[in-house]
């Protein structure tokens, strides 16, 4: 059931997304209303997929239970991780979209979210198995959805700086294009776009923040140096940067925008690096497998927490 | 069935100087629809009068009600005068709505234009549902030219242009400083559409203090030196050039000097000048946009274009439009004929069904029941094709021809005996 509700939400935004393309090249004043009309509808259906497998699972709000919700076992799927991604992005831009009308951004988040969701749910990408200790953590829980949300929050100022740099290109250039007549006003998406770029460095810093409690539950260590973290680590040195130059000596416009750009694509990198670092399907059914048996031997919780020291502690367990 | 009349002239047809002594003032217009009225067999009429039009459109028992309609906009009027009937009176309403008549094509003013000289017809009790549902098809036609085409897509005026640049860049006008430099008449007209889109202050300066006061006082701004331009670049959000100075007033350093004291908000210069006030490579300043005269024309010359290109998908729909009007009003029309002709068949059957059964002895109600639907039924299928081919044919000669042929009751008889 769940399965198929994110099937006919990846339908509705493919479908909003064409909608959202055809207005580019032939504008008509409906065509925005259907398209976030059916990227709403997407929206819904992709929330009750999650909503279905929740209850599948008692509704629990642990990290195991936002696995099982988003991705369906208690294995994080890289793809399934960008499909909590793409439903808060989505989320994101029609709040946006109703306090400020901004079609032309829909047209960047529909096709951007299929891009996402065609992987997530067509592409079964590896699996890495949740150490069994952090299945019930708050940390972890509080981990994925501050990471979703500012990811997503910073996924659509990305999106507005590239409008920004193309408004603000063909003003300079002073030969408006076919779509200069669709461009919000560079003003309300440079404003619109520091709020948003505000909330996603609040989001990254609680990420971070909670990333490295789950750390530490998990191997002791409260950083580990590894491609995702410093991906990471970059991306929120480079907001915090940002953040601080534009309260400070007012930085706005083009260089604000290009700053933004750089800061995505940062952590872009470190989801790449996730993504690269999980181990195939059979290898992480197999280390959860070895997880269970170390359970069922009663091993302590703090070896129990410490996933790779318990598998050592178990020769021939399962 | 009543005519559709459209008599008037245009700025196709008369010079500016004939137009403005046959315009008719807003406050005149009740007066003038009344006379308009009174014209013997007019029923209704909307009298359109703006700065590049006089007309009236009219519905009329005979279209020969056209030349005294024509006399009602005096003798001045008269060499010019263009009179239109019927399909082609309608299809003039339709595209003049449409702003295809326009001086600009697909100009936004007329539509509201025509909505009000129809509520000014309907306040005059000079418009009823004839009339009124025609003008209402006309902006309903007009709306889908606006909204599937391109004709009103993009400002064609040089002031237009830069104000709908400034938008582009600065979003909500309402609160924006304006810098008027010099007095030239576009930057002026410029600052005019700026203070309607709600533009706040508007600051004036000047090499002459006086001149500066003057122009000040008369659009409503306030007189500033012309020796304060530094700190004005500070302050102001959107600057129009227009003085005669013969050397740059804005260089590259001083506006990027200007900018980064502001934080860098960004600031708009419309630079009207010949030869030029700002400095072209000022345009090279962050968050500074400086557009030139050569600039603004280079963009209204391709939104005409793109205009252009759209008139004949414009000229369609409005066809369309028209077809479909047409065609509902000719059907409205055969409505009497049609219903006289059913009415008449269904009375000789409904006669002739009684008089059978009264001839075929005692029948169960049923029995009767039957033959009656069978008599109803064979006037029906009798019927279709010729009901079929007269509300094709709209109000031709074949409704006539029906009544004719059928010796159909006049519709007060079958009033009178009904």
């Amino acid at each position: 059931m769940a399965t198929l509700l994110v099937h006919i939400a990846l339908l509705a935004y493919a479908g909003a997304a064409v909608i959202f393309l055809v207005w580019l090249a032939r504008p008509r004043d409906r065509l925005p209303s259907w398209g976030r009309a059916l990227l709403a509808a997407g929206l819904l259906a992709h929330l009750a997929s999650f909503g279905v497998a929740l209850a599948q699972v008692g509704g629990s709000p642990s990290a195991a239970g936002l696995a099982r919700a988003g991705f369906g076992s208690l294995a994080w799927r890289g793809g399934q991780l960008f499909s909590l991604l793409a439903a808060a992005t989505v989320a994101g831009y029609l709040a946006l979209d109703l306090r400020y009308r901004l079609p032309v951004a829909g047209a960047f988040v529909a096709p951007l979210t299929v891009a996402v969701m065609v992987p997530a749910h067509i592409v079964q990408s590896g699996a890495r198995a949740i150490n069994p200790g952090l299945a019930h953590s708050a940390a972890l829980a509080a981990h994925v959805v501050a990471a979703a949300l500012g990811t997503a929050a910073l996924a659509l100022a990305f999106g507005l700086a590239l409008v920004y740099l193309a408004g603000e290109r063909q003003l300079k250039a002073k030969q408006p294009g076919r779509l200069f007549a669709r461009l919000p006003s560079l003003e309300l998406v440079d404003r619109v776009g520091w709020r948003l770029v505000v909330w996603g460095f609040i989001g990254l810093s609680v990420a971070i923040g909670t990333g490295s409690l789950v750390s530490r539950e998990a191997t002791g260590a409260v950083f580990i140096f590894a491609p995702k973290e410093g991906f990471a680590v970059l991306a929120w040195g480079l907001l915090a940067t940002l953040v601080q130059a534009r309260l400070v000596a007012g930085w706005r416009g083009r260089r604000v925008a290009l700053l933004v750009v750089a800061g995505f694509v940062l952590l872009a990198g470190s989801y790449v690096a996730l993504l690269a670092s999980a181990p195939s399907g059979a290898a992480s059914e197999r280390k959860n497998a070895l997880t269970q048996g170390a359970l069922r031997k009663g091993l302590p919780f703090r070896e129990r927490a410490l996933f790779p020291s318990a598998l050592r502690r178990t020769p021939r367990a399962a | 069935m009543t005519v559709f009349v459209a008599v008037g002239l245009s700025h196709k047809q008369a010079p500016i100087a004939l137009r403005e002594q046959v315009a008719v003032d807003a406050d005149e217009v009740p007066a003038r629809l009344a006379r308009l009225k009174a014209v013997p067999g007019v029923s209704e009429a909307m009298l359109l009068s703006t700065c590049n039009r006089v007309e009236v459109f009219a519905l009329a028992e005979r279209a020969e009600a056209a030349a005294d309609l024509a006399a009602e906009l005096g003798p001045a009027a008269a060499p010019h005068l263009v009179a239109r009937v019927e399909d082609e009176a309608l299809r003039h309403l339709f595209r003049v709505a449409a702003s295809l008549d326009s001086m600009v094509v697909g100009e936004a003013q007329i539509l509201g234009q025509v909505k009000e000289a129809a509520a000014q017809a309907q306040a005059a009790g000079a418009c009823a549902a004839g009339l009124g549902t025609a003008v209402m098809r006309a902006l309903g036609a007009a709306k889908r030219v606006r909204t599937e085409t391109g004709i009103a897509r993009g400002a064609v005026s040089l002031s237009s242009v830069a104000v709908d640049l400034i938008r582009k860049v600065l979003g909500d006008l309402s609160g924006r400083t304006v810098l008027l430099v010099g007095a030239g008449e576009m930057a002026q007209l410029a600052a005019g559409e700026l203070r309607s889109a709600g533009a706040g202050e508007l600051l004036v300066a000047n090499r002459s203090a006086a001149h500066a006061e003057e122009l000040a006082a008369r659009i409503g701004g306030v007189a500033v030196g012309l020796g304060e331009l530094p700190a004005l670049l500070e302050r102001a959000d959107v600057v129009l050039t227009s003085s005669a100075a013969k050397k740059p007033l804005v260089s590259r350093e001083l506006l990027a000097r200007a900018v980064k004291v502001r934080r860098y908000r960004p600031i708009f210069l419309v630079d009207l000048a010949v030869p030029r006030n700002v400095e072209p490579a000022a345009n090279g300043v962050e968050n500074a946009y400086v557009w030139d005269l050569d600039d603004l024309e280079s963009v209204a010359a391709k939104n005409r274009e793109l205009r252009a290109a759209d008139v004949g998908a414009a000229e369609a729909i409005v066809e369309e439009e028209l077809r479909a009007f047409l065609a509902a009003r000719r059907e409205r029309a055969q409505v009497p004929v049609l219903a006289r002709l059913h009415a008449h068949a269904q009375d000789i059957a409904a006669a002739e069904a009684e008089r059978t059964l009264q001839a075929m002895g005692p029948l169960s109600e049923r029995q009767q029941n039957s033959l009656r639907a069978m008599a109803s039924a064979i006037v029906n299928k009798l019927l279709h094709a010729p009901t079929q081919k007269l509300r094709d044919e709209g109000g031709g000669p074949l409704g006539q021809a029906a009544s004719d042929l059928f010796a159909l009751p006049a519709p007060d008889d079958r009033e009178g005996t009904g």
